[in-house]
């Protein structure tokens, strides 16, 4: 194709290589190099250093034959279930509330995005205070004495809570983007052949955003897959509810970090790779049934 | 446009080549060191430790940087891998077999030859020299303190509940009834034991006659008569209605339940306390440092260190450099200083660590002069006399957290505590097998 170029025109694709080359660069030095470079390491023995022994299939042969890692699966899975459906649905409801008339609108936005701002670090120590058996408000207010983070049956509800907490604010302004590209004449026009917001809701409004929605969708199941940080700034060492909370990736730092056997945690990063790979196709799959790019 | 647009785009490039080399150039002729340390609370000590050698050697610069213990290994261990590695560290016993069996620490075995041929015998005790020397029995670090854990107890608690204070001759039952006696009184807890090793069961296990690892470090003694005894008795303390349960731990450490008031007793590192103080000013005179209490009737084997029940864990740091750094030389001059008497006296003065050397111990008192409310620092340094090396071997860095793990299952009622004894054993075992036949 290069041969119908005029000269003018390669000079200018030149130029247009040369300026994407510091982002292709960046790409391939700093994400798919390395992922390379796990793939092989998840095939070896970490004798430390950097140095390692090629063992073949014995980390996923360890890892599959371990209930820890099954447990962690479980449980990457089950946080999945309990932030994304109810973080984007209370997302969306929040950017449509921020979307209305209201007042001191600009102040509200502020609000729900300052979760945002906050350094994780401090979130997840004010959480910790809050969920506190014994002194903790929540417990206060409830009157109970639930052990949030150290009953296995709570805990990972309650590193949901705290991720769907800190997450509202970021999908809402997205979605709240994308309501404000709906166009008023539309909600005009269905007024007047008489339908109400119920029926607006559902008939202009969600079609329309549906995209945002999608976008949203997926980056939300991806961070969720990967949750790490609240986990380990949340759950003490020695905390007995650990292995009931942890998930794939608290396992990988574990595995890799704490007992330095980084080719089993590279087999684990795999397994969750492949995880999120396979979610994300059945959604771009799914997606052609309820996601309108045009009206 | 097209000429303006390549000018910009050169200029960019030439700003962006500048900025990395200025970078890398400094503007004066000195040497600069980077020294890493993974407590914020002794940068002071180690700064003026800094600023004694360099006043002698005006020509290097050292920086004194501090990050926290989990990032520490996360990020000397990357720069190990590619020869980055600061100037000087501090090592730790849990890491440095990993570290010297692998060449990456410079061997400082022959650093004083030129002063004295036995200056590590003469001066340093043999834990503190052991604590510092890699599997081939060579010397990888310079020993920089000793420590060892002790009882803190509240005063006040124990007026109100009319029991005496603790004694150098508490047995464990003293213990235990001090505790029942105090809870019933004022509905505090009494001895707090928490799920921790070197501050936990560590203690007990060797007081009962245990050992958790053989003499010679190649064998896990969890199945030991003697550890036995002692896990049960450290463990069991939770099922008593004066001790909190694990779950309370995870979420509130014993040390803020103890400066809260919430209880009367716990195990703390020396090496803890000067922050204590500073932090907690209304606390101040109310609590007092105990011994250990002793196990009244252990179990010996040929194992046990025969103390009479007596045990408490002594770790102790040392300074090292690495193996090939770019500035080994200067490096290893700084850490011999680190190792003289001055050097010593310095850290202890500040309040940073009991100094290894031996007779400048007492100098760490310092660090409680700028309080009227004085502790019983006696007893630190007399529970020496039966201190235990720290327990580690070559290949703790891969059985401790699984060590752990089965603990805090034994603690959340998931398995039994011979169970969890048991698999504690065999995962030590394995794992020490499979690290000496790598060797």
């Amino acid at each position: 194709m290069n041969k119908k170029l005029s000269a003018a025109a390669k000079r200018e694709e030149r130029w247009g290589w040369f300026m994407i080359a510091p982002t292709i660069i960046g790409l391939v030095v700093l994400n798919l190099w390395p992922f390379v470079q796990t793939l092989y390491s998840s095939f070896c023995e970490h004798l430390g250093f950097g140095h390692y022994k090629f063992i073949g299939l014995q980390n996923y042969k360890d890892m599959f034959g371990n209930t820890e890692f099954w447990k962690a699966t479980w449980n990457t899975v089950y946080f999945c279930i309990l932030t994304v459906p109810v973080g984007i649905a209370l997302a969306l409801l929040v950017a449509l509330l921020l979307n209305a008339h209201v007042k001191f609108k600009g102040g509200f936005r502020t609000i729900f995005f300052l979760p945002l701002v906050c350094a994780p670090a401090a979130i997840a120590m004010v959480w910790r205070w809050i969920f506190n058996t014994e002194y903790g408000i929540l417990n206060q207010i409830l009157g109970g004495k639930i052990q949030w983070i150290t009953d296995p049956k709570t805990a990972v509800l309650a590193v949901a809570i705290v991720s769907v907490w800190s997450s509202i604010g970021y999908d809402a302004v997205l979605l709240l983007a994308g309501l404000q590209n709906i166009p008023g004449t539309l909600y005009e026009a269905s007024g007047l052949d008489g339908a109400g917001k119920v029926r607006q809701f559902f008939s202009i409004t969600l079609p329309m955003v549906s995209p945002t929605l999608f976008s949203v969708l997926i980056m939300r199941l991806m961070a969720s897959m990967k949750i790490y940080d609240l986990i380990y700034m949340m759950a003490d060492e020695t905390n007995p509810a650990l292995t009931d909370m942890q998930s794939l990736m608290y396992l990988f730092y574990r595995s890799s970090f704490v007992a330095g056997d980084r080719g089993y945690g590279s087999a684990i990063v795999i397994w969750t790779v492949g995880l999120i790979l396979l979610v994300t196709l059945v959604q771009f799959q799914g997606q052609k049934k309820w996601v309108t790019y045009d009206v | 446009m097209r000429k303006l647009s390549r000018m910009t785009a050169a200029t960019i490039v030439l700003v962006l080549l500048l900025s990395l080399i200025g970078c890398s150039s400094s503007a004066d002729k000195k040497t600069h060191l980077t020294f890493q340390i993974w407590d914020v609370y002794q940068r002071p000590g180690m700064q003026a430790m800094c600023d004694a050698y360099t006043a002698k050697h005006p020509d290097v610069v050292i920086d004194v940087q501090a990050t926290s213990w989990s990032e520490y290994w996360t990020k000397l261990e990357a720069s190990a891998e590619s020869n980055t590695m600061p100037d000087i560290f501090w090592m730790h016993t849990n890491q440095l077999l990993y570290y010297a069996d692998f060449g990456m620490l410079a061997d400082v075995t022959d650093l004083y030859d030129d002063v004295d041929p036995n200056y590590y015998e003469e001066h340093f005790t043999e834990i503190s020299r052991s604590n510092a020397s890699g599997s081939d029995g060579r010397l990888y670090g310079v020993p920089k303190d000793k420590d060892n854990g002790l009882l803190v107890y509240n005063k006040e608690m124990f007026d109100a509940a009319d029991v005496s204070y603790p004694t150098d001759d508490w047995t464990w039952e003293d213990l235990a009834d001090a505790s029942q006696k105090i809870h019933d009184k004022t509905g505090k807890y009494g001895f707090m034991a928490y799920n921790d090793d070197q501050l936990g069961y560590w203690c007990f296990a060797y007081q009962a006659g245990g050992h958790i690892l053989t003499a010679d470090r190649t064998k896990a003694g969890y199945t030991n008569p003697g550890t036995v005894k002692g896990m049960e008795f450290y463990v069991n303390m939770q099922k008593e209605d004066w001790c909190p349960g694990q779950t309370y731990f995870a979420e509130t450490a014993p040390g803020t339940a103890f400066f809260s008031e919430e209880g009367a007793m716990y195990l703390e590192g020396n090496w803890n306390l000067p922050q204590l103080m500073e932090n907690y000013p209304e606390m101040r005179g109310k609590w007092d440092l105990a011994k250990l209490p002793k196990c009244a009737d252990p179990i010996e084997d040929d194992e046990s260190l025969d103390q009479d029940g007596r045990a408490t864990i002594s770790n102790g740091l040392c300074y090292s450099t690495a193996a090939h750094g770019k500035k080994r030389d200067i490096a290893l001059d700084v850490i011999k200083y680190f190792g003289t008497e001055e050097a010593q006296r310095i850290q202890g003065e500040n309040g940073a660590a009991i100094p290894a050397y031996i007779g400048c111990e007492e100098s760490w008192r310092a660090a409680f002069d700028p309080y009227d409310e004085k502790l019983n620092l006696d007893i630190i340094f007399e529970q020496f006399d039966y201190a235990v090396q720290a327990i580690y071997n070559s290949a703790s860095p891969k059985w401790k957290s699984l060590v752990l793990d089965e603990l805090t299952n034994v603690y959340a009622g998931k398995q039994d505590l011979m169970t969890g004894l048991e698999n504690m054993e065999r995962i030590v075992n394995t794992e020490t097998a499979k690290k000496l036949a790598d060797q």
